[in-house]
């Protein structure tokens, strides 16, 4: 069986993959249904939903058009959360890479301080450098990766301790190859593969972490934002509930979603290998 | 008997009193005030220092006000607009070089001690002239005070200072603390300023740090039958949204400084038992303001001001930031002003053509984007409606070619980036207007302030022709000659728009029916709720 089909035999991977296309269709054709500054105010304050269907999810407080900031939206999540799973992959696969590969001293120190990140709340690690730095999107993308690099680094040393001691390094060794070459040509990428398969979990996390910055106000204020949508429409909450809600949604449906389609590829992969 | 025989008649009568008396308003029924009971409101923010001789802010009068009392309150039938409390008397010489003030017989600290006109020096020289932050200004040619008895002070001027201006800053300038407890050490460190010893109906009890001020009753005010209420308890409830809920629930009953947002008035004027109060803060004018950065080099052209003035649509900020509550600006001084707003200023209709227009004028062409330049927006984060403001005016430029980058900061840094590191091109900023523009309104847009001072010209205007109408109305003694000077200062300002004026708010109370004599000055919630009492 191919691993497409089997992925697709799993009903929660389909369910999640299909959920993730639909984020990803919202955020690729955002500008081209709603082009234009998606905060521009679009129609009268406070319109519910459903009542007008040039504004079919209605208005916030100043009139902005909440489908259009749901799309818009949508690209800030994916973008943030991407940009911040793939700094904190890359990140922790080098310092893994390294640490496993040298062992010794170099190992010491960069466990150490990986330690010294891992004490550290990751949110509040965040939080904290998003308001020395101050809000930005790229600002936010660091932040929330110095949280996560260092759970793909600790995965990554694990399984370079195991692979330096293949016979192939040492090939690598005998040939003459840089150390470096050895860690980064042949050891790494056969360490990547564990690394990769917690990449869903960091996405879902890195997406609701943008949303809790910009939902406590740190998020970057020239961008829609769905933690931010949700920190406005807070202050109506008992008179315009759709507000929180609608962004609520999304926000639940894309980390469902992406988590549902890494656990499906993550046991798609698990069960091809248990089989060969 | 047949006094207790009911008829049909007067059975119809007496329920039509009874649906006369729900008509009609609260203060046209005399009650008599109830006394006893203990009032628990909300509040959002916890002041560190509550000395109001100190830090005289809104944040602090809240709390302290209710403990340490001024000179005068504000009133709204009153004299001048005062009403006497530890002062019963002031008068002005005709040289502006003193101004005698005869005080309150009988009044005792809470400690016991008596008050004298010694107290009354002690807090003018060496806290409201040296360390107050706004009487820092109007106290600054403050020489010395004369206290021939206990109960006259003499305030004796180095320059003539007008006695309007004085009058004017009492409500807020003028709290008085106990000399017998801040004469030893260094004033500033103090214990009194965390758990303040005045004159006032209420003494400071308990303060739990996250939860909750606590004021007793004062058995020895000096108010006849006064204070009603035997406690008040502030509730701290930082969540904006909890106060609404917490007042359904009867968990408080009092809401003061708008703590419930403006999108639940509409809702939470339905409830039976609440009532909503605008009334009882027209001394407390907010204003909503541009600051804009002269140092830009785009801005320190006078038709890009005129532009983005013209680009504002204050009727809309009105309706839909401020949902109503508020007033549109026309300049420095409040609308609701009685002694000095003028309305004969240039004003600046909402008019997207003509802004684009003066932009093309002032040579700042669209470009190929359409974007003219770009600028840096740092709405201050104060209150929700500041930052909503700060929202729509990217728009409001955007529709303009300007292309306005909102940075966000919390209310150390804001303040930091816009009056230290000058690190803005447009702020919006709430600052407060007192009763006369000397007090907090002409340091907005005079020059020569040193850097770092919070709340006053820090863009880097300077208009000689304004410096000198403040300096020519800081020294003019007549009341009406100065106050023609400053309708011509508002005049300067809104021709030559250092900073634009948009909006002038107040706050909203909301209450339960049971709390007596609400909003019935115009500082009401900074003063000393003596008066105030609860229903059971």
């Amino acid at each position: 069986m191919s691993p497409l089909r089997r992925f697709l035999r799993t009903p929660e991977a389909v369910a999640g993959a299909l959920l993730l296309a639909m984020l990803i269709a919202m955020a690729l054709s955002a500008s081209l249904l709603f082009p234009g500054d998606p905060q521009a105010i679009a129609g009268p304050a406070l319109l519910p939903p459903f009542q007008d269907w040039s504004l079919p999810l209605g208005t916030d407080r100043l009139g902005r058009d909440v489908l259009a900031e749901l799309f818009h939206g949508a690209r800030t999540s994916l973008a943030v959360g991407l940009a911040a799973a793939a700094a904190a992959l890359v990140v922790g696969a080098v310092v893994g890479t390294l640490a496993g590969f040298a062992g010794g001293l170099v190992d010491e120190v960069l466990m150490r301080i990986t330690d010294a990140f891992q004490t550290v709340p990751s949110f509040l690690l965040a939080l904290a450098f998003v308001s020395v730095v101050g809000p930005s999107l790229g600002v936010v993308v660091i932040a929330i990766a110095l949280g996560t690099w260092t759970g793909p680094a600790r995965v990554a040393r694990a399984e370079v301790l195991s692979i330096r001691e293949r016979d192939y390094v040492a090939g690598a060794r005998v040939i003459g190859m840089h150390p470096l070459a050895i860690a980064f040509r042949e050891v790494l990428p056969n360490a990547l593969p564990p690394v990769l398969a917690m990449s869903s979990v960091i996405v879902a996390a890195a997406i609701l972490t943008e949303a809790a910055l910009s939902f406590l106000g740190l998020g970057d204020p020239n961008r829609v934002t769905w933690g931010g949508m949700i920190a406005e429409g807070r202050a109506v909450l008992r008179t315009a509930p759709f507000l929180s809600i609608v962004p609520g949604i999304a926000l639940v449906l894309t980390v469902l979603g992406v988590y549902l389609a890494g656990e499906g590829i993550v046991e798609t992969t698990a069960v091809r290998r248990g089989l060969s | 008997m047949s006094g207790f025989t009911i008829s049909r008649r007067t059975m119809l009568a007496g329920s039509a009193m009874l649906l006369a008396s729900t008509a009609m308003p609260a203060p046209g029924w005399a009650q008599t005030p109830k006394k006893g009971g203990r009032l628990v409101l909300a509040a959002d923010s916890e002041p560190r220092n509550l000395n109001p001789a100190i830090v005289a802010s809104n944040g602090v009068f809240f709390i302290s006000s209710k403990i340490v009392e001024t000179l005068a309150e504000a009133s709204f039938d009153g004299k001048d607009g005062l009403a006497p409390r530890l002062a019963l008397s002031w008068e002005g010489a005709a040289d502006g070089l003193s101004a005698t003030f005869k005080l309150r017989d009988g009044v005792k600290w809470h400690d016991g001690k008596p008050f004298t006109s010694a107290d009354v020096a002690f807090s003018a020289l060496q806290i409201w002239k040296p360390l107050q932050n706004l009487g820092r200004t109007v106290f600054k040619d403050l020489a010395s005070v004369d206290t021939p008895d206990d109960l006259t002070a003499i305030f004796k001027f180095a320059k003539p200072t007008p006695f309007q201006l004085i009058r004017n800053a009492l409500p807020a300038l003028s709290s008085v603390v106990p000399k017998h407890i801040y004469e030893v050490g260094k004033i500033e460190d103090n214990p009194a300023n965390n758990a303040p010893i005045g004159t006032g109906p209420f003494k400071f009890g308990e303060y739990k740090a996250g939860q909750y001020y606590r004021l007793t009753k004062n058995t020895d005010y000096w108010g006849k039958h006064e204070p009603y209420l035997d406690e008040i308890i502030y509730q701290v409830l930082p969540d904006r949204t909890s106060a609404a809920s917490a007042l359904e629930a009867e968990e408080i009953q009092l809401a003061a400084f708008s703590a419930v947002p403006l999108a639940d008035l509409d809702r939470i004027s339905k409830v039976p038992g609440l009532k909503v109060i605008s009334k009882g803060y027209e001394g407390l004018t907010y204003q909503l303001v541009v600051e804009i950065n002269h140092r830009r080099k785009e801005l320190a052209d006078l038709k890009v001001r005129q532009a983005i003035a013209h680009a504002i649509d204050k009727d809309f900020v009105i309706k839909t930031v401020f949902l109503g509550y508020a007033a549109t600006a026309t300049g420095p001084v409040p609308k609701n002003d009685p002694q000095f707003y003028t309305a004969d200023v240039p004003t600046y209709a909402f008019d997207v053509a003509k802004a684009n227009a003066l932009l093309d004028e002032a040579g700042y062409k669209k470009g190929p984007d359409g974007k003219r330049f770009t600028l840096k927006l740092l709405p201050a984060p104060y209150f929700n409606e500041t930052k909503q403001f700060g929202d729509y005016l990217r728009q409001a430029l955007a529709a303009i070619g300007i292309d306005a980058e909102l940075v966000n900061n919390d209310s150390a840094a804001h303040i930091k980036a816009v009056y230290t590191d000058h690190a803005f091109d447009l702020a919006v900023g709430p600052p407060v207007f007192r009763g006369d523009p000397a007090i907090s309104t002409t340091i907005l847009v005079q020059s020569g302030i040193p850097d770092g001072v919070p709340f006053s010209n820090q863009g880097g205007y300077k208009n000689d022709a304004l410096d000198a109408l403040i300096a020519k109305a800081s020294e003019t003694l007549d009341a009406s000659a100065r106050t023609d000077l400053y309708k011509e200062f508002q005049k300067e300002v809104a021709t030559d728009l250092p900073l634009i004026n948009v909006a002038e708010w107040s706050f909203i109370s909301v209450a339960r029916d049971t709390v007596g004599n609400i909003a019935n000055n115009p500082r009401w919630a900074v003063s000393n709720w003596a008066d105030t009492y609860l229903e059971s």
